[in-house]
């Protein structure tokens, strides 16, 4: 074998062998590589390291929580307590280990008929079992049974999450003289200051939780006053224990103070709840008196107070005055302040109001930024902190800013604003007072000048604004109904009056008409109403046997019956016209005799020097009366 | 102890006791008639009394009856504000309707129904230009102003004809003017008619159907308030128009201002 002397793959004389030239290649290469590479790991060495990334610390919070334990759910019932005397209250208590929303809890519980349940508290909590956390739901009934004997609430089916959960029977023993001492169960009882409210008046409302026998005080978790219309403000609540005298007896009692304030009117049936946690308070507590707080774990019980009425009436819409926000209490207004009063056109300026008093004092609203061609104010501000920060510190404060529009203006514009003092039932006027000021000329913005002309179409408008009116003090004119009158039936057949006086007229007057373009009808009825007075008066003359006055009353009778017939005046007829006008055989017979010798009477009696002899002319009646009669028949 | 013997004519009473008997049951018959009287105005004041008191539900009820016993635009007006108190929108308005319907000068309704229908965003009827003249004056007074209008001018046309009275032109002008009024007064009471057809819809989300069956299909839901106008009723179920369609509702569902008497 051949060796070249020098470096080696250094063309030479002696040349290397060619594996051997691959391995210094190779190992050429992997030197450039590894160069390389440590020359990018210098460079990237050199640059910032980017940060560690960082978990969101709601996310940090939520992954903190302990997990919650949703296993098989389990229900148990019970009485507390499960021994009670005739008449005493106790409490049908069903907990189950599952969320308050998947539970279908039924309509009725299969309760003994002389056992009334009456519905109370519901609630769910998170209980602690080791790391986990286990919901609890609890549903309250008040049972009260009147009369010694074993009540069985039998087991029942409660759906939740759609899977049967068999809520196991539960007994109650009432006995008149119990082995045992028998406690009463633990309930709470709801304080207001007052039952009779107006919508808005915001009332503090104590939950006492007496203590215990042996001075045993527990806590109370999620107190709250449940009830439709009303609100309870939970971030102006604070807990104390304190010894109260019930029935003179001192007694260590957990008291939670919360604020409450209707918002509905009419009856209002409100009580309270909460879960009793023994040593688990939240919050700042202060303790007056001896009292005594459990240790260990606590065992959660939903514990209820009686329910209380309360009757919440409106605000009056009488007497309302303006700016009223819905303040309800006693309030007090400090002299406002103005930030400056020297201003110039168009620069704003500072009022600061502060608003002292009690009442619903942490919602109060701020009374709306009057309308004025002079000034611009802008709607009030008030300081950013909690409702229970002002409701503590006992006053709100409101700033506005006001810009002036106008040259010369001497004050501020006054705020309108008032409040409800439901203790004289009465609106008060509160209106913030006008502070003096001094407005000088200076540059408007070119924006503000159309706001200051519409500052008075808006002042108009503003007076037009809708309102639900008050009640009418009268009913005033009342209808029959709601019918119009045109669609009774009455209306119509009113009518039907006036239309028949208007057709009798017609028809009176086309008659008459008639009547007037033909007498003799006229004359033949009255000759016919004549004549028949004439025939009784000659009836009577008959009876009488007055010859006289039959001659006299049967020449009348006779004239009148005749006069139409020519016609002419009745008087003027003698008997030589009345004969004519009989048929040709009465003229000779009797009716023309008596025509004749009546007529001859009642000349002789009228212009005879002596009286006319009477014998036989009574006689001639019948014939009279025939002649009477074709006369009539004429008519 | 005597006995009087019963007389056939008096039933055996003496005058004397008919006169007490009598005077007993005229006492009596107006202390009822007063006690109904107390009664009715009672109603109104026990109404007032409960809305102010927050008892809203009973201020309707006694406002609602007296409403059925003595219509008047007063009562009507706060059985109004109660039925909007309690939340019944389409109850309030139907009652402020029947309101203005006795008096068109209730302001009170008027400002109400404005203020109701600006806050549930629901839009008034839409009235033609007759049913808008009726507007104008109470229902009653079109009657009356048609009645004499019209007898006035019959009768003076033919009441000197009638009576020989020399026909003056006092009397033709009269008559013209009566005529006139009376043809003026025609174009109200059409509209009268067909605003006494004018109902409003009592209950929210009321399902306007398709055919006048339970089982038909919903048109639209119709809000409470709107109004509607009654075309024909059959089987319990009304046929109604309103500005966004036709359909059928159930009729207790539809509140007319002049009530229906099936």
């Amino acid at each position: 074998m051949v060796m070249r002397s020098g470096v080696p793959g250094r063309r030479s004389g002696v040349r290397a062998p060619r594996r051997l030239r691959l391995i210094y290649r190779k190992f050429g290469q992997v030197a450039a590589w590894v160069a390389l590479c440590a020359g990018l790991a210098q460079i990237t060495v050199a640059q910032p390291t980017s940060p560690p990334p960082v978990r969101d610390p709601l996310m940090s919070l939520m992954m903190s929580q302990p997990r919650l334990e949703l296993g098989p759910v389990r229900a148990t019932a019970a009485f507390d307590p499960p021994v009670a005397r005739p008449g005493m209250e106790s409490v049908y208590r069903v907990t189950f280990n599952a969320l308050e929303d998947m539970i279908k809890w039924p309509g009725e519980v299969p309760a003994p008929a002389d056992l009334p349940l009456r519905a109370g508290a519901k609630g769910q909590i998170l209980q602690m079992t080791g790391t986990n956390m286990q919901p609890r739901t609890t549903y309250n009934f008040r049972a009260r049974a009147e009369s010694p004997g074993r009540f069985t609430v039998p087991e029942f089916t409660v759906l939740v999450s759609g899977q049967p959960v068999v809520v196991p029977a539960a007994s109650l023993e009432v006995m008149r003289d119990p082995p045992i001492p028998v406690t009463p169960p633990q309930m709470l009882i709801l304080e207001l200051p007052a039952t009779n409210l107006f919508v808005g008046q915001s009332v503090t409302a104590r939950i006492l939780s007496p203590g215990l026998p042996g001075g045993v005080v527990q806590a109370l978790a999620q107190a709250q006053i449940n009830g439709q219309g009303l609100i309870m403000d939970q971030s102006a609540s604070r807990q104390r224990i304190e010894t109260v005298i019930r029935n003179g007896t001192a007694i260590p009692t957990y008291i939670f103070e919360t604020l409450v304030t209707p918002i509905a009117a009419g009856k209002l049936s409100v009580f309270a709840q909460g879960y009793s946690v023994g040593n688990r308070f939240t919050g700042t507590i202060i303790i007056q008196g001896p009292a005594v707080i459990p240790g260990g774990l606590p065992q959660y019980t939903l514990v209820d107070s009686d329910p209380v009425e309360l009757v919440v009436r409106p605000l009056p819409s009488e007497g309302k005055l303006p700016g009223f926000t819905g303040a309800v209490g006693s309030f007090t207004l400090e002299p406002p302040q103005l930030s400056s009063g020297r201003l110039q056109v168009g620069e704003p300026v500072r009022l600061t109001v502060r608003v002292r008093g009690s009442g619903n004092l942490a919602r109060l609203v701020a009374p709306p930024a009057p309308r004025s061609s002079e000034w611009q104010v802008l709607a009030a501000s008030g300081e950013n902190i909690p409702p229970q920060v002002r409701q503590a510190q006992g006053f709100a404060v409101f700033h506005y800013t006001l810009v002036p529009l106008a040259e010369g203006e001497r004050s501020t514009p006054p705020i309108p604003f008032c409040y409800f003092d439901p203790e004289r039932e009465t609106y008060v006027d509160l209106t913030i007072p006008s502070l003096p000021v001094v407005v000088e000329s200076g540059r408007m913005a070119a924006d503000r000048r159309p706001l200051a002309q519409a500052r008075k179409l808006a002042a108009r408008t503003e007076q037009d604004e809708l309102a639900l009116s008050g009640l009418s003090a009268a009913p005033g004119p009342a209808a029959r109904s709601l019918k119009p009158l045109q669609q009774r039936v009455w209306f119509p057949l009113m009518h039907v009056g006036p239309g028949m006086v208007l057709l009798g007229l017609f028809l009176w007057d086309r008659r008459r008409r008639y009547l007037e373009q033909h007498p003799a009808i006229v004359w033949r009825r009255r000759a016919r109403r004549a004549l028949q007075r004439q025939r009784r008066a000659l009836r009577r003359a008959v009876r009488r046997g007055d010859a006289g006055q039959f001659a006299v009353i049967g020449v009348s009778a006779l004239k009148v019956a005749s006069a139409p017939h020519y016609p002419a005046e009745p008087r003027a007829l003698v008997g030589a016209d009345i004969l004519p006008l009989l048929p040709e055989a009465d003229r000779a017979g009797a009716a023309g005799e008596a025509v004749r010798r009546v007529f001859a009477a009642a000349d002789a009696l009228e212009f005879g020097p002596t009286a006319p002899a009477w014998d036989s002319l009574l006689s001639l009646h019948p014939g009279l009366e025939r002649a009477l009669a074709i006369l009539e028949a004429k008519l | 102890m005597s006995v009087q013997p019963r007389s056939p004519e008096t039933g055996g009473t003496s005058p004397r006791l008919r006169w007490w008997r009598g005077m007993v049951l005229a006492v009596l018959a107006g202390a009822v008639l007063a006690a109904e009287a107390q009664a009715d105005g009672n109603l109104f004041q026990e109404g007032v009394a409960a809305y102010r008191s927050g008892d809203y539900a009973r201020a309707a009820d006694a406002f609602g009856k007296e409403a059925v016993l003595r219509p008047a635009s007063g009562t009507l007006l706060n059985l109004g504000n109660a039925e909007w108190q309690r939340g019944q929108t389409g109850r309030a308005i139907l009652a402020w309707e029947r309101a203005r319907w006795l008096d068109p000068f209730n302001n009170q309704a008027r400002n109400n129904l404005a203020f109701a229908r600006k806050t549930a965003q629901l839009e008034s009827p839409r009235l033609t230009w007759f049913e808008v003249v009726s507007t104008w004056l109470p229902n009653s007074a079109w009657a009356w102003i048609a009645a004499l209008s019209l007898w006035t001018a019959v009768g003076l046309v033919t009441l000197p004809g009638i009576l020989r009275a020399p026909k003056a032109a006092w009397h033709q002008a009269v008559a013209a003017c009566g005529l006139a009024v009376f043809l003026l007064s025609l174009p109200a009471h059409l509209g009268i008619h067909t605003r006494s057809k004018l109902g409003f819809i009592l209950e929210k989300d009321t399902p306007l159907r398709l055919t006048p069956t339970q089982e038909a299909q919903y048109v639209t839901r119709l809000a409470a308030g709107e109004p509607a106008r009654w075309v024909r009723y059959s089987r319990g179920y009304v046929l109604v128009r309103t500005s966004r369609a036709a359909g059928w509702v159930e009729q207790g569902q539809l509140g007319l201002t002049v009530p229906s008497d099936r």
